[in-house]
């Protein structure tokens, strides 16, 4: 009888005891952090200080009037439309040219998506030296064109086409699995028809290959958006914001905020502005791969 | 040429000519050149002397090589100590996320419970919320209850993955249910089938998010930067750029030190990239 109880009793607890531990875990770490933020985002605060005061919408008045604040955005957005062409463009052919029946893919592979699983902090202060004004290779190579030195990151014109330059080689390796693996899912029948219609080579990728691949582009370039709305580790380690604030993005201006300045509530009310940019890209993104083409 | 093998040609898997499959090759091998540029200058300029790093044009192979560099780093900061603290606030809360990202995956996979999708929406909605939103108030919360500066406060935010969930929820799912019943009759309890049915089962999901929890924990850098500010609690991502600020004249010692923070992760991919890659085609993405 106690045997009966206890197996239908473990059976009803059981999911709830399976899911409990990772979801509480998790919450504790997103939700409730989020919803504090949001309050926090109201107050002004400078955490070495008892309490918080309540000020209602000051904060997001004195954001939307500070001038760092929009040239964080600006910079931002800048770094984004840097990254999204040139991370499609180079997966895409990086991609094409693994879909071939060439051995050694593997190899390839690895090699294009090393990047992606180095540590941030690494990359970092490996492309530090890479842009160093006076032994970095990146003037070597240059040079090898005739053009003369720059100093990449102290140059206003030329840290955020290096940070660019930097993110694409980041984030090329998973992006091109992505592409891959969509090329992969298209229907060997789409090819045969192509062919019987007479179609070339050229044709078949303009007319057929790419359109196919139009809703991989599209989330490529939107998690690519929202990617560059959050970059920090570049920022923080190789140019500090500078030079006169020309790489001073969102996230580095939302933590400088923070923890240089104590001011934890301004902070918040500018992480709430990025989290609502988040939502906006996303909401885009469900909405036109809501159209998603479909291979059946 | 028959029809298959046109089409095939057409979707570029062709077994292509010999000229055009030279072309492929040399533009390949051109950009895995260009991609692996910043590992080879710092492989090659952790083994070159300081007055061959600084020059310019720069060598591409050492001239004089070296191994001094790397007892340099040793000798200069507690280089070992960074290491086992990033090994140990890697290793713990990889095993722990493993655990509790398998349980709440079969959780969500094979039982039908009150509050489910209510819970299983939370997650996804919270997905979506950018790290900078809530690391603030994060760091905030570790604050009041005195976590800063602690080995728990760096583990503890990192228990649990909504990747994890996701992975492990998606490959029990294809697992059959008439298996879950078959030894619900044979009279295990609820628990034994996790342990004794599911796990073995799901090794290569396991093996995947083993990887890439251990990878992102390793190269974890904003909470550490935040949390720590100790020298004796550095993990090797914030030691490694502070080394580089302080010794910014010797370039060689900041490539050693760099090649061997990175060398677990080296080593791991080079053995088991193919699950890095399935994870990802699983997942969409990889953040």
């Amino acid at each position: 009888m106690w045997g009966n109880k206890f197996n239908k009793w473990q059976r009803i607890l059981a999911p709830y005891i399976f899911v409990a531990p990772g979801f509480i875990f998790y919450m504790m770490v997103t939700f409730i952090p989020a919803i504090v933020g949001i309050w926090l985002s109201f107050n002004q605060w400078s955490i070495i200080s008892p309490e918080a005061e309540f000020v209602g919408l000051q904060n997001y008045i004195s954001m939307l009037q500070d001038e760092r604040f929009w040239s964080s955005v600006y910079n931002t957005a800048v770094y984004a439309l840097g990254l999204i062409p040139g991370i499609v463009i180079f997966s895409l052919i990086t991609a094409l040219l693994l879909n071939t029946k060439i051995k050694k893919i593997v190899f390839f592979r690895a090699l294009f998506y090393l990047p992606v699983i180095t540590p941030i902090a690494v990359a970092s202060v490996i492309w530090t030296w890479i842009y160093h004004p006076r032994i970095g290779i990146m003037n070597w190579l240059i040079g090898l064109f005739g053009w003369t030195r720059v100093n990449w990151l102290a140059n206003p014109d030329t840290v955020i086409p290096a940070l660019v330059l930097m993110g694409i080689w980041l984030s090329i390796g998973s992006r091109m699995i992505i592409y891959l693996a969509a090329l992969q899912g298209i229907p060997r029948s789409y090819y045969e028809a192509a062919q019987i219609d007479g179609a070339g080579k050229w044709q078949t990728f303009w007319y057929l290959t790419l359109p196919l691949l139009k809703p991989t582009t599209l989330f490529i370039m939107i998690t690519t958006t929202i990617g560059a709305f959050r970059v920090f580790a570049q920022v923080n380690i190789m140019t500090q914001g500078g030079p006169v604030d020309k790489s001073l993005v969102l996230v580095y201006y939302i933590f400088q905020r923070a923890f240089a300045d104590l001011r934890m509530g301004y902070s918040a009310a500018m992480s709430v502005f990025l989290f609502i940019i988040t939502v906006i890209i996303t909401l885009i993104n469900w909405k036109l791969l809501g159209r998603n083409i479909s291979y059946e | 040429m028959n029809k298959k093998d046109q089409a095939d040609k057409l979707r570029g898997e062709q077994y292509i000519g010999n000229s055009r499959k030279i072309m492929i090759y040399l533009v390949l091998s051109g950009g895995g050149i260009l991609m692996m540029m910043p590992f080879l200058w710092m492989i090659l300029g952790a083994f070159k002397p300081l007055r061959e790093v600084m020059v310019f044009p720069p060598t591409f192979w050492p001239q004089e090589p070296t191994l001094a560099n790397f007892q340099k780093v040793f000798a200069m900061i507690p280089f070992a100590r960074y290491y086992l603290n990033t090994a140990f606030v890697t290793i713990i809360p990889t095993i722990i996320t493993v655990i509790t990202a398998a349980m709440a995956g079969f959780g969500f996979a094979k039982y039908k419970f009150k509050g489910a999708k209510v819970l299983f929406w939370l997650i996804l909605a919270t997905m979506m919320v950018p790290y900078p939103v809530t690391i603030v108030p994060l760091y905030v919360m570790a604050h009041q209850v005195g976590l800063v500066n602690t080995y728990t406060g760096l583990i503890v935010v990192g228990l649990s993955s909504a990747f994890g969930i996701f992975l492990m929820r998606q490959f029990i799912l294809s697992l059959p249910d008439s298996l879950l019943d078959a030894a619900r009759i044979d009279g295990c309890t609820e628990f034994r089938i996790f342990f004794s049915l599911i796990l073995p089962l799901t090794k290569p999901a396991l093996a995947t998010l083993t990887l890439f929890t251990f990878t992102s924990h390793w190269n974890s850098y904003i909470w550490p930067l935040m949390i720590i500010n100790s020298d004796h609690l550095r993990t090797l991502s914030i030691a490694i750029p502070l080394f580089n600020g302080q010794y910014e004249q010797y370039p060689n010692l900041v490539y050693a030190a760099s090649l061997m923070s990175l060398l677990p992760i080296l080593l791991l991919f080079i053995f088991t990239q193919r699950f890095f890659v399935e994870g990802i085609t699983v997942s969409g993405l990889k953040e």
